[in-house]
């Protein structure tokens, strides 16, 4: 029996860990990476809560949220191939030709 | 013995997306982001959602990390982005994440809601499914022009562009 307290804390943690990549990093796939962090750790606490109010939904939401990376993953990936043909970096301080 | 478990997965888990942020290496990065879903999809067996656990072992072990993998192939790695930030943005970063967790935490902790009493022998495929195409099917079908969407989409916008014109 998982206590729901440590669900809370164990998704809660891996989404201020992903949240401080999307911060902190500076090169695009591993802001990537971290959005998927942030995106697990948030299905980590939807499974917990379907686990503890005895509910199917908790799993559906995730299966979405699971659906939604995938969507994003890809288009994602696109705009970065796509930018690194014409760039040759993965700087996102270069990224900055709408700066005023 | 089940909570032992879960803390096994948990710490694994929060270990392995430590060493994502924090590795240079973006290959290492994807590595251990493999190794942070698999300990979420060990974390989501501990939680009797097992369909959600081989949902995240087959969509996310199987697809989305081999889709990192192939980018960082296709893509240069060699180059390393320098981490340099002035004081103000560095401050901001690490007090912003801080602060949310805290808040979240507390308002999650002070209003936790009441556990349902109920068999202990976890949900059902049956439920699970027949809630899935009968209440939220609208979302499903949406969901599955979103992916259809998605797949044109990333095809147009990653295909390569002719340097001339079509003849």
């Amino acid at each position: 029996m998982v206590p729901i307290d440590a669900v809370f804390a164990l998704g809660i943690a891996l989404f201020v860990l992903g949240l401080f990549g999307v911060l902190f990093r500076k090169n695009l796939v591993v802001m990537l990476m971290s959005l998927e962090l942030v995106l697990n750790g948030l299905n980590v606490i939807l499974a917990g809560l379907g686990f503890h109010l005895r509910s199917p939904r908790g799993s559906i939401f995730a299966i979405f949220v699971i659906l939604m990376a995938v969507a994003e993953a890809a288009v994602g990936f696109a705009l970065i191939l796509s930018y690194f043909r014409q760039k040759k970096t993965y700087d996102i301080d270069k990224l900055n030709e709408l700066k005023g | 013995m089940t909570f032992a478990i879960f803390l096994l997965f948990a710490l694994m888990a929060v270990f392995s997306a430590v060493m994502v942020i924090t590795r240079t290496n973006a290959m290492h990065s994807v590595l251990y982001l493999a190794f942070t879903v698999l300990s979420v999809a060990g974390v989501f067996f501990t939680l009797q959602a097992e369909y959600l656990g081989a949902v995240q072992i087959l969509v996310y072990g199987g697809g989305i990390v081999v889709l990192y993998i192939f980018v960082i192939i296709i893509v240069n790695l060699d180059e390393v982005v320098a981490e340099r930030r002035k004081l103000v943005p560095k401050i901001f970063i690490f007090a912003w994440p801080s602060l949310l967790a805290l808040q979240v935490g507390t308002v999650v902790f002070l209003n936790r809601p009441a556990a349902r009493p109920g068999p202990e022998g976890g949900l059902e495929f049956r439920a699970l499914a027949e809630m899935l195409f009968t209440s939220y099917a609208l979302p499903f079908e949406i969901a599955a022009v979103l992916l259809l969407a998605v797949l044109i989409g990333a095809v147009f916008v990653a295909r390569r562009r002719l340097s001339r014109g079509p003849d």
